[in-house]
């Protein structure tokens, strides 16, 4: 038999088939090694924490200590590609527990979004179980659920992914409701739909600018991100500081989110 | 809990759209992680049979994809001789936690009327599916008659 132009040799297929279940395999244990050690959301903790591990880093060290000045404490997230997402979902609600305004404002931001869904299709009703658990979240909040009980609510990992995958199903529905603007920041030969099945609604899937632009645009509540990298670092408000001032303040380390709170909060 | 909850509502959603190319789908009322169904698709060589399919669901559905495995032999490039088949819907990679069971089920029917030769799990089926079509349907349409099932009336 000859080989086939379009085909590769059965052999092949096996030992590639086989190579991809080793990675798969390998890298479940890395996952379940970081999930039974890091929370998914931890406790505050101080800034001053991340210098041991940092302990022979200049550069960075020189970093923490200027973010100290200004934050005095952060909250680690899981880094599983999931962390802007849950940092973002429970700062949001962590700043509005015991105001029953800012919640009862939330909520109605919340129900606005689910315009943003119909919109641009995402109407099936297993989307409506990801906004009914969100809902359910901010109803408890109402109820006066304490900031440990929230705490609680976040390590369960069913109950933290519902949230994240409807923060990334808005994300999607924002991105393809304003497709001209954010088409522009698409890199390479993708397109806007691709971008979004690719590297948007998926778990896991790590964020960029453009997922924080269109998050905080679609819900309203404005994000300030202090870098803390080899380059310049610096700062940035999202999504646009001229007219939504951050309420949640977050850490970005090469590759990962976690929350962080300015002296006084 | 929440894939238990979800998926009730997925077989209930199931059931009431009833799409003709997947029927008899059952669930054992003790683990509804377990669903099995008949594929019965339309276009040749797979028109004169019907093929039974098992859904398995992860504990951590809906985070992680349900995996597919044919119990009924199928000539067919994209699904091998343990019955694994291919689909990029329910790939890790790709999964989406809102994609509904009913969509997947329409991405399997799909594929198993117009099969892929570019991405094979059999790349000698895929060969001869590309090199010599009129072989690889009767070959097919034989192995149909042999080994599926029987379609279901109506």
């Amino acid at each position: 038999m000859s080989s086939g132009q379009v085909t590769q040799p059965q052999a092949e297929i096996d030992s590639a088939a086989a190579q991809d279940e080793l990675t798969l395999k390998q890298q479940e244990a890395i996952d379940k090694e970081i999930s039974s050690t890091i929370p998914l959301v931890g406790d505050r903790e101080c800034v001053t924490n991340l210098l041991p591990e940092y302990e022979s880093d200049l550069v960075y060290k020189d970093k923490i200590l200027e973010i100290s000045k200004t934050y005095e404490f952060f909250r680690r997230m899981r880094p599983d590609g999931n962390c802007f997402f849950r940092a973002f979902c429970y700062g949001s609600i962590e700043r509005v527990l015991g105001n029953p305004g800012a919640i009862q404002e939330y909520r109605d931001r919340l129900v606005a979004s689910k315009d943003i869904l119909k919109a641009t299709g995402f109407t099936q009703f297993t989307v409506e179980d990801f906004y009914d658990t969100f809902l359910d979240v901010l109803d408890k909040a109402a109820e006066g659920l304490a900031a440990n009980e929230l705490l609680k609510l976040f390590q369960e990992q069913s109950l933290a992914d519902y949230l994240v995958v409807y923060l990334r199903i808005l994300t999607s529905a924002e991105l393809r409701k304003s497709a001209e603007f954010y088409s522009n920041f698409i890199e390479g030969d993708r397109t806007l739909e691709e971008f979004c099945q690719l590297e948007v609604e998926p778990m896991y899937k790590e964020s960029d600018h453009i997922h924080i632009t269109a998050l905080t645009t679609a819900l309203g509540v404005g994000v300030k991100v202090i870098y803390m990298d080899r380059g310049l670092g610096g700062q940035h408000e999202f999504p646009d500081p001229e007219n939504i001032a951050p309420a949640i303040y977050l850490l970005y380390r090469p590759g990962h989110y976690d929350i962080l709170y300015p002296k006084g909060t | 809990m929440a894939a238990t909850r979800r998926l009730q509502k997925e077989l209930q959603d199931l059931r009431s759209s009833g799409i003709r190319a997947f029927r008899d789908v059952q669930v054992d009322e003790s683990n509804i992680l377990y669903w099995v169904g008949l594929i019965v698709p339309d276009n040749p060589p797979y028109n004169k049979g019907a093929f039974k399919i098992e859904i398995n669901y992860p504990a951590e559905y809906p985070f992680k994809p349900p995996k597919i495995i044919f119990k009924t032999k199928i000539y067919h490039p994209n699904i091998d001789e343990k019955g694994q088949v291919c689909l990029p819907i329910i790939s890790a990679e790709n999964w989406k936690p809102a994609t509904k069971t009913e969509q997947v089920i329409q991405a399997l029917v799909a594929l198993v009327n117009d099969p892929e030769p570019d991405h094979p799990l059999r790349a000698d089926l895929a060969e001869e599916f590309v090199k010599d079509k009129r072989k690889f349907i009767k070959n097919a349409e034989d192995f149909t008659r042999k080994h599926s099932e029987k379609r279901p009336a109506d």
